[in-house]
């Protein structure tokens, strides 16, 4: 507690052992105060200062003295003595309804599951039924059979929690008996009881050891409150139940009687409950999936800030112009950008294709410009100029106000990316709505317009449906025609057709042509998928690495590629004429984020690779921007 | 949605049967003779023939079921053994104590549940989200009807602002009642609400990472407006399915917590019936149980239909 935090070592790693130490303290108390639990459960009759019934009606109802420490109750008896006999009938009854419970649950539900068929059905319904009756009312019938005392409720309670060991039993053998060892064994003519005992049960063993510490703390409280309201422990034996029993009759004559038996219960429930979670958490440990070691934040070497001129030369018709943007996410020891200096703008009616692998920042740059980068990640220098306002300038309320009305966007999975929970009209109609502010009547009807309108056929029934009940295609119309509600002047589509048939992709494209032509908005048109791209985009920016590596219109960058990873894109992309040679493949990966190399960041995968490429690159040219240094000099060969 | 409703009922059937079953054969399961618990030590031989007869004991077993059945489905379970009034009257007096208990503790626990665990979704690690884990863990261990004692010491007995016991009708004045129903639900609803904020939280978390999140935020909607509508009417559905346990658990709670406030609801009946071996009481009881059990889980059921448009059948 007074030892200070080391300051000179980084602040994660401090915190993630401290944080270790903490659990490692509360599992060192639980466990204690369980060892304590039955330590006292076997020494009560020494430990006791005195004899738990022994009355002296001189000294009741006395709050804590030195004689007696916790205070006497009502008939004068020592609290501290019967709080420590209780240990004893708490740990009897714990150990008694688990035990039972386990000895009735598991046999049946191994039996029934292996056997399954009628049998498996009768005790089912059973089981259902029992627990759909409160606990408390099962185990209170039950001790109208059998009569109240400690054994027989703690039966009672064993019965009741057998249901759960039944079902977990039943569930590991339905699982396993599929298994192929098991199947294998019975091939070779093995006993069912001998498939039971060896291939099934140990299966069981981790999962009921979880079971029985579950079990053990409902137990203690069920057991607690079954003597409280008299159907346990029978006075004048000494429980934790029936002290908080004879409490409840004095509380304004001595509340603090409720105290102790409470915070006796309380801490051993808690004890027994987190040590279930360690052991919990260790027995599910060799399952776990090894976490990825971190990536160390170092390599970054250009200097933020130090942003290149901006090469975009500005034009009349601008609807989008983004310059030195650069976008930073957090990584252990810091943060690191995944985008850097980019620049680029799209103009009226214009498609600009954002063109990369995964990884290389294109989808973010989308969302960059929505100002919906997520938790941690934010855009640090650069401005974001929409219809010649910055949009990084905007406050939270501004941005939410130019989303939907100047720009918007189309997600890549259209089944995702609408709510599952509203009709698809709805919708669109919300967005009129909160956007444009029409009633309820003006939205629908607009809504079934714009359905209409992105060639959905019997839109005032197609409003009416939920997303699972329209195909891929038709879910995506519906997300373009939300994005375009509002007439925006910007759409940012992010791979729209990627998770659809190859055939809906084509319509799709031709929708959003189409619609470009009636509403004249600018698209932003984020894929991998450079065959798209050269069907729809007047205009192509190749992304690799969080940076622009090169931007032609699209005729000229597939006749005539500059940069040698656009080529090699190039190269990769499938042809439906001849699938016979394979596919060349860039070698390598993408670096990630905080590895990229200080100079050229595709040097590590490039052919063409000089002393030179070590260097920062910068992006040149006008009309064509190509970010390589040996771009005049390379024979790059263009698509086949 | 009706057709989710008749399936639902359909489904209930066997249910109902198997809960039936088991409640006649208590009568069979008892160790005493019934009919000396309603004549006592002192009873003649042709008494006992008698009460026998009355009782339609000397029929076959099955004959005594359908009997028993058709009657119970008639709302008649029999009168008491201790005092032949008619258990029908006495559950139904008590119900709406034990009634208001359990929906009073429910509202607290959906709406703390709710409430904590979108707060605690939106700001992971935050007071509210460890206060959340630490009352779930809490919550599990703490013996309600202890809480509730403790609620009684500060609030009642030094603080004087409720009153320590008894149970005063909604019928009679809603202020009183709801005074006298506070504490017990506090004392009853608040694991249940950290149990929900755990579910609640865990559920958001996961609706807020959906793509359909982000495209109502793209599409420029209000962030409350988002996390209100779009987020938690998805984050609900697993919520809800787990509801009507919860609800269950707190029915079971209060019978307990009932003692402590000293409120004759069902929870004393039972006890009462224990202690006197009144088999058609507790018969009564654990149909009347039953019942409600299953009107919440229609209730639920229905809930998640009207949340989840996947789960209605088409």
């Amino acid at each position: 507690m007074t030892s200070k935090p080391d300051t000179l070592s980084p602040a994660g790693p401090v915190r993630a052992r401290s944080r270790l130490n903490g659990a490692h303290i509360v599992t060192s108390v639980a466990a204690a105060v369980l060892v304590l639990l039955a330590f006292l459960a076997v020494f009560a009759d020494w430990v006791a200062p005195y004899d738990p019934l022994r009355q002296s009606l001189m000294e009741a109802l006395q709050g804590p003295s030195a004689a007696h420490w916790l205070g006497t109750d009502d008939l004068g008896r020592d609290v501290l003595s019967r709080l420590i006999h209780g240990c004893r009938i708490a740990v009897i009854a714990a150990a008694e309804a688990t035990t039972i419970a386990v000895l009735l649950g598991v046999p049946i539900g191994l039996f029934i599951g292996y056997r399954g068929g009628v049998w498996d059905w009768i005790v089912m319904r059973i089981v259902e039924a029992v627990v759909s009756i409160p606990g408390i009312m099962v185990a209170i019938a039950i001790i109208a059979i059998l009569g109240a005392g400690l054994h027989r409720a703690m039966i009672a309670l064993g019965i009741l929690f057998s249901t759960s060991f039944l079902r977990l039993a039943r569930g590991v053998v339905l699982a396993e008996r599929e298994e192929v060892y098991v199947r294998s064994a019975r091939v070779i003519g093995a006993s069912d009881r001998r498939i039971l005992m060896r291939h099934i049960f140990p299966n069981i063993a981790p999962p009921l050891i979880v079971q029985v510490t579950l079990t053990v703390g409902a137990v203690l409280l069920a057991e607690a409150g079954l003597s409280f309201i008299g159907l346990g422990v029978q006075p004048p034996q000494a429980s934790w139940g029936t002290m908080l029993n004879t409490a409840a009759a004095f509380m304004d004559f001595n509340w603090f009687l409720s105290v102790p038996p409470g915070i006796a219960i309380i801490l051993t429930v808690l004890s027994v409950n987190l040590l279930g979670d360690v052991l919990r958490d260790s027995i599910g440990r060799g399952i776990a999936v090894e976490t990825r070691p971190e990536t160390p934040a170092a390599r970054f070497a250009a200097a933020p800030g130090a942003a290149e001129p901006v090469v975009l030369p500005r034009r009349a018709d601008e609807v989008l112009r983004v310059e030195n943007l650069q976008v930073m996410v957090p990584a252990p020891g810091g943060e690191v950008p995944v985008i850097t200096d980019l620049s680029f703008s799209i103009a009226r009616g214009e498609t600009l294709g954002l063109v990369g692998e995964s990884g290389s920042g294109k989808t973010l740059t989308g969302l960059a410009i929505l100002g919906l980068l997520g938790a941690g990640v934010r855009a640090t220098h650069g401005a974001i100029l929409l219809n010649g306002q910055d949009l990084r300038a905007l406050s939270p309320r501004q941005i939410e106000q130019v989303r939907g009305n100047e720009v918007a966007m189309v997600f890549q999975d259209p089944t995702t990316s609408l709510n599952p929970a509203f009709t698809v009209g709805s919708q669109i109609a919300e967005v009129l709505r909160v956007k444009q502010g029409l009633n309820r009547a003006q939205a629908w009807a607009r809504a079934v317009e714009l359905i209409d309108r992105v060639g959905i056929p019997r839109p005032e029934e197609r409003a009416r449906a939920y997303p699972h009940e329209l195909s891929g295609g038709m879910a995506q119309r519906i997300a373009i025609a939300r994005a375009l509600s509002c007439n925006p002047s910007l759409l940012i589509a992010d791979e729209p057709t990627t998770a659809l048939d190859v055939t809906v992709q084509q319509e799709i494209l031709d929708l959003f042509r189409d619609l470009q032509a009636e509403f004249g908005m600018a698209i932003l048109f984020v894929t991998h998928d450079l065959a798209v791209a050269a069907d729809i985009c007047d205009r192509i920016s190749v992304m690799y690495a969080g940076e622009m590596v090169e931007m032609a219109g699209v005729d000229a960058l597939f006749a005539d590629p500059r940069h040698p990873y656009t080529a090699g894109l190039l190269h990769a992309m499938p042809h439906a004429s001849d699938r016979m040679p394979p596919l060349p493949t860039i070698r390598g990966n993408v670096p990630r984020p905080g590895d990229w190399p200080s100079g050229c960041r595709f040097s590590d995968r490039c052919d063409f690779r000089v002393a030179a490429c070590d260097a920062r690159i910068p992006l040149l040219g006008r009309e064509r921007l190509v970010r390589c240094i040996r771009a005049g000099e390379l024979e790059l060969e263009a698509a086949s | 949605m009706l057709k989710l409703i008749v399936q639902r009922l359909l489904a209930l059937v066997p249910l109902l049967f198997i809960v039936s079953v088991l409640t006649f054969s208590f009568t069979s399961l008892l160790p005493s003779d019934p009919v000396d618990l309603i004549i006592g030590d002192a009873g003649t031989q042709q008494q006992y023939e008698m009460v026998r007869e009355r009782l339609g004991l000397n029929e076959p077993v099955h004959l005594r079921y359908l009997q028993w059945l058709g009657r119970a489905v008639q709302g008649d379970l029999g009168s008491s053994f201790f005092n032949s009034v008619s258990v029908m009257g006495a559950v139904m007096q008590r119900l709406p104590v034990t009634l208001s208990l359990t929906a009073m503790s429910a509202l607290i626990a959906i709406l703390i549940g709710v409430a904590a665990g979108v707060a605690a979704a939106l700001r992971p690690r935050s007071w509210v989200d460890r206060f959340a884990t630490l009352g779930a863990t809490f919550g599990q261990a703490v013996p309600n009807f202890w809480f509730g004692l403790i609620l009684v010491a500060i609030f009642a007995v030094n603080l004087r602002w409720f009153p320590a016991t008894g149970f005063t009708p909604l019928t009679e004045s809603p202020w009183e009642w709801l005074r006298s129903v506070i504490l017990p639900s506090i004392a009853l609803g608040t694991s249940s609400s950290a149990a929900i904020a755990r579910q609640v939280r865990s559920a958001m978390v996961g609706v807020l990472q959906q793509d359909y999140i982000r495209a109502a935020r793209a599409q420029g909607l209000p962030f409350r407006r988002v996390i209100f509508r779009h987020a938690l009417t998805n984050a609900l559905v697993p919520v809800v399915a787990v509801l009507s346990f919860q609800i269950t658990v707190l029915l079971g709670g209060a019978l307990i917590v009932e003692q402590v406030f000293a409120i004759n609801g069902l929870g004393t009946l039972a006890i009462a019936a224990v202690r006197q071996q009144d088999i058609p009481m507790l018969q009564g009881l654990v149909l009347v149980m039953v019942g409600l059990v299953v009107t919440v889980q229609l209730a639920t059921d229905i809930l998640y239909g009207l949340l989840n448009p996947k789960a209605r059948p088409s």
